[in-house]
């Protein structure tokens, strides 16, 4: 009885001592007045691209996923309307991890990543 | 909310161990396991060192190669917060032949050696840590500097069946450290087992000025072994363990270790006294295989490229000997294989371009080392004079993939004879005479040879040396040999103690070091690097020193142990590579230049003293490094200056069941790094060791 009185403390040690490492992850793309097109890294790790259409500048185009430490995040927009612009945001846990912005720039991709930090 | 948790669920420990130790009676006694298999060394004619579980208990020590520093002229190169590479005598990476349980190899899987064998075992399972210097013994593989035999702890055949459980439970401040261990041991006679798991979970220490250095890490492990004796004097132990490691951070290289996951498993056995002439056989077939994933995720370069390294290396072989009396002539005969085989490439995605772009290179190229090896040795004692021989051959051969590098579909560089195939001879001689019981002299030769590792024969353009450049194999490199004498003594005096030193001087030939190459050859491929070297032989270098140590009479409760090395190496014509602009400009021979990562001169005393029948030893521990003056111009090595330490432990042995270890290192929370610690990547400057640590460890057996 003494061994077990032993044992049951060490095993809530062993097992207590835990933490989740998984993230939310969001791209959050806005200000674009007519569309725009993305490419954008999905929680498999591959390349995903699109071609978004925006009817104004409120417009705002989303994507969550879930993510682990240590995941590259990648977002990059580029739009052809010379009058637009676009800001483009990933945000972990609900707060701003990087974000970038262009207006009247239809040459140079708003690319915006890195990888989920570690705690 | 965990922490607390934790705290309480240790704190009930500390209670139940109070109430039991009043309730239960001291008449049960804990027996400390030995070791049944595997190779046990009679005295020698040239060093072992080694350290015991009950001297490693008492120390805040977390891996092997900072538990090693407590051996004299043996010390780490450190990287990151844990596993140190170890050094001896000056002799480091393949110099060294390290192994666990006398045969079993473990090939690690960074080319930066973030994790050398050492680093896949957990100190907490080592039961004694053997290091036998020099050339000499020749029975456990190719030995060229010396041996580290890690010695864990196995399951032991019992009279009568019973369990044992053990468990510890530390913290170290600082670090906010945990570890923890948990082990089941247990069987009869016939049958015995051992389970056991050990976690250890440290964070960022703080160096002696209160920076903060990223350091943090999690290893875990557990071990399960299987031993039976069907037969008297015959035994048979299976054994298998799978370690882990996570986010393990490096901050002088340029990655990080994101997971290890390595299984180990070996089956020995041993047959003692099969005849009156065959007195011992022994058998070890292992494999040793890792899986090893690092990143640069949590370096400033990974906002442009993240580079993921993912390295496989497996080892696999056997080791068989057998002990024969002729009347006064021992004979050991044996046999030992190792095969190495290793592949891996490195995937950098380029993360500021639109398309995120990825390209692979390779690490190693489905590479191969074989090692057969053949040895006897010879054992006579002529009344007060034992004479040792021994005498090994390796067969060695070598084999890769193409060593190709191609970037934008251009051949950056090809190198497709990759085959070589080595035969070395080693041998030793040594003499122990014991003039009287108070005075033994010893004298020991010896010729080690090692051929070239997996690095030296294969790498591809990676910086894994001390100095800054990229580094490539050279796959027809030769083996480089240590020629070796060692001179000791042992003096005893049953009041005064006991004064052991002695001297060593090393002639190595053909020594493994690189050569910078033409850009018309190679280009270098990591960015801020000064060149591309091609590992070659030099023709030869040498290294000397000494050893001394001191320890009082074991039958007074007080006690002082004291400890002194140093090693000085020299190559005669180095050559130096002059640098201006972040380019090489030209060369220069320096003449008598000191070898690179050689650690200063270093003393240590202890004194200590048992109280309460030895229940309880306190233990103050002084222990003192001079600068390295001895710096390597061809390395651009700097200079590093002296410290002195104050640390304090003790020990206390409740009863039976329940002990406690603890102290302070660093008491004076000097600020201080070690000769042997690289440079933060990034300009960051030295690597400090940590500050002022206070540690607590409680341990549990019934």
């Amino acid at each position: 009885m003494k061994k077990i009185l032993y044992i049951i403390p060490l095993i809530f040690i062993l097992f207590s001592c835990q933490k989740s490492k998984e993230k939310q992850v969001s791209y959050i793309i806005t200000k674009s007045i007519s569309g725009f097109d993305v490419n954008y890294r999905v929680a498999d790790g591959s390349l995903v691209k699109q071609s978004i259409e925006a009817a104004s500048a409120q417009d705002r185009w989303q994507y969550s996923f879930t993510a682990e430490e240590g995941d590259i995040v990648f977002v990059s927009a580029i739009y052809t309307d010379i009058s637009s612009a676009i800001n483009v945001q990933i945000l972990i846990d609900g707060k701003v991890y990087k974000q970038g912005s262009s207006s009247q720039d239809t040459v140079r991709y708003v690319t915006v990543s890195g990888t989920v930090p570690f705690q | 909310m965990r922490k607390g948790i934790c705290l309480i669920a240790f704190s009930l420990l500390l209670a139940l161990g109070a109430v039991m130790a009043q309730e239960l009676p001291d008449t049960l006694i804990s027996l400390e396991a030995v070791v049944i298999i595997g190779v046990e060394v009679p005295e020698q004619a040239y060093p072992i060192d080694d350290i015991h579980r009950l001297e490693i208990d008492v120390l805040p020590t977390k891996d092997i190669g900072e538990l090693m520093r407590q051996i004299p002229n043996v010390n780490g190169i450190r990287k990151g917060g844990a596993v140190l590479d170890p050094v001896v005598r000056g002799f480091k990476y393949s110099q060294l032949n390290v192994q666990l349980n006398g045969g079993q190899k473990i090939e690690g899987g960074c080319p930066n050696r973030m994790d050398p064998a050492t680093a896949h075992v957990d100190v907490d399972d080592i039961r004694a840590l053997e290091v036998i210097k020099g050339p000499f013994a020749l029975r456990y593989g190719p030995n060229f500097g010396g041996v580290v035999n890690m010695k864990t702890v196995q399951p032991l055949p019992q009279r009568v069946f019973g369990v044992n459980v053990g468990a510890m439970m530390g913290y170290e401040s600082n670090w906010n450290g945990f570890k923890q261990r948990f082990s089941v041991d247990g069987g009869n006679d016939k049958v015995f087992f051992s389970l056991s798991g050990n976690m250890k979970k440290f964070r960022d220490y703080e160096d002696g000025n209160g920076k903060e250095v990223k350091s943090s890490f999690d290893r875990y492990n557990y071990t399960a072994q299987l031993g039976v004796s069907p037969i008297k004097n015959n035994y048979l132990i299976l054994s298998y363990d799978r370690s882990y490691g996570r986010n393990v951070n490096f901050p002088a290289l340029p990655m990080d270790e994101r997971e290890d996951n390595t299984y180990m498993a070996s089956l020995d056995y041993k047959a003692i006294k099969v005849s009156n002439t065959f007195t011992e056989f022994n058998a070890k077939f292992y494999i040793s295989d890792v899986s090893h994933l690092m990143d640069n995720k949590e370096r400033p370069f990974s906002d442009t490229v993240v580079a993921v390294s993912d390295i496989q290396a497996r080892n696999y072989g056997f080791r068989m000997d057998g002990s024969f009396d002729f009347g006064e002539n021992i004979f050991v005969f044996g046999t030992d294989y190792e095969h190495i085989l290793k592949d891996g490439e490195r995937n950098k995605t380029k993360i500021l371009e639109p398309t995120m772009p990825s390209m692979k290179e390779d690490l190693w190229n489905d590479a191969q080392i074989q090692n057969n090896g053949l040895f006897v040795l010879y054992r006579r004692v002529f009344g007060k004079f034992t004479l040792d021989a021994a005498m090994r051959a390796d067969f060695n051969r070598a084999t890769s993939g193409e060593l190709k590098l191609v970037k934008m579909g251009n051949e950056v560089y090809k190198d497709s004879d990759v085959e070589s195939n080595y035969t070395n001879i080693s041998a030793s001689v040594g003499g122990q005479f014991h003039f009287s019981k108070k005075f033994v002299l010893k004298l020991a030769l010896g010729r080690g040879v090692r051929s070239p590792d997996m690095s030296e024969r294969f790498i591809m353009f990676l910086p894994v040396g001390y100095d800054n450049y990229d580094y490539l194999g050279n796959p027809q490199l030769k083996p480089e040999a240590n020629n070796e004498i060692d001179l000791s003594a042992i003096l005893t005096f049953a009041k005064a103690g006991t004064i052991e030193g002695g001297f060593f001087f090393s002639y190595v030939t053909d020594y493994i070091t690189g050569m910078l190459v033409p850009e018309s050859v190679a280009r270098p491929q990591t960015t801020g690097v000064y060149g591309v070297k091609k590992f070659y032989n030099e023709d030869h270098v040498y290294l000397r020193g000494f050893e001394l140590t001191y320890q009082t009479p074991k039958k007074y409760n007080w006690g002082i142990r004291a400890r002194a090395a140093c090693t000085r190496g020299i190559n005669p014509e180095a050559t130096k590579y002059i640098i201006e602009n972040g380019e090489v400009t030209g060369t220069e021979t320096v003449k008598n230049d000191p070898l690179p990562e050689i650690p200063p001169l270093e003393g240590a005393v202890d004194v200590y003293y048992r109280f309460f029948d030895g229940k309880l030893i306190p233990n103050i521990n002084v222990r003192m490094v001079a600068s390295q003056n001895q710096l390597s111009e061809a390395y651009m090595e700097e200079k590093s200056p002296g410290f002195i330490l104050l640390n304090f432990n003790f020990s206390y042995e409740f009863n039976t069941y329940l002990k406690l270890t603890g102290g302070v290192s660093n008491i004076l929370d000097k600020a201080y790094y070690e000769h042997l610690n690289r440079h933060i990547i990034g300009g960051k400057g030295n690597l400090y060791e940590p500050g002022r640590v206070f540690y607590l460890s409680v341990y549990f057996n019934i």
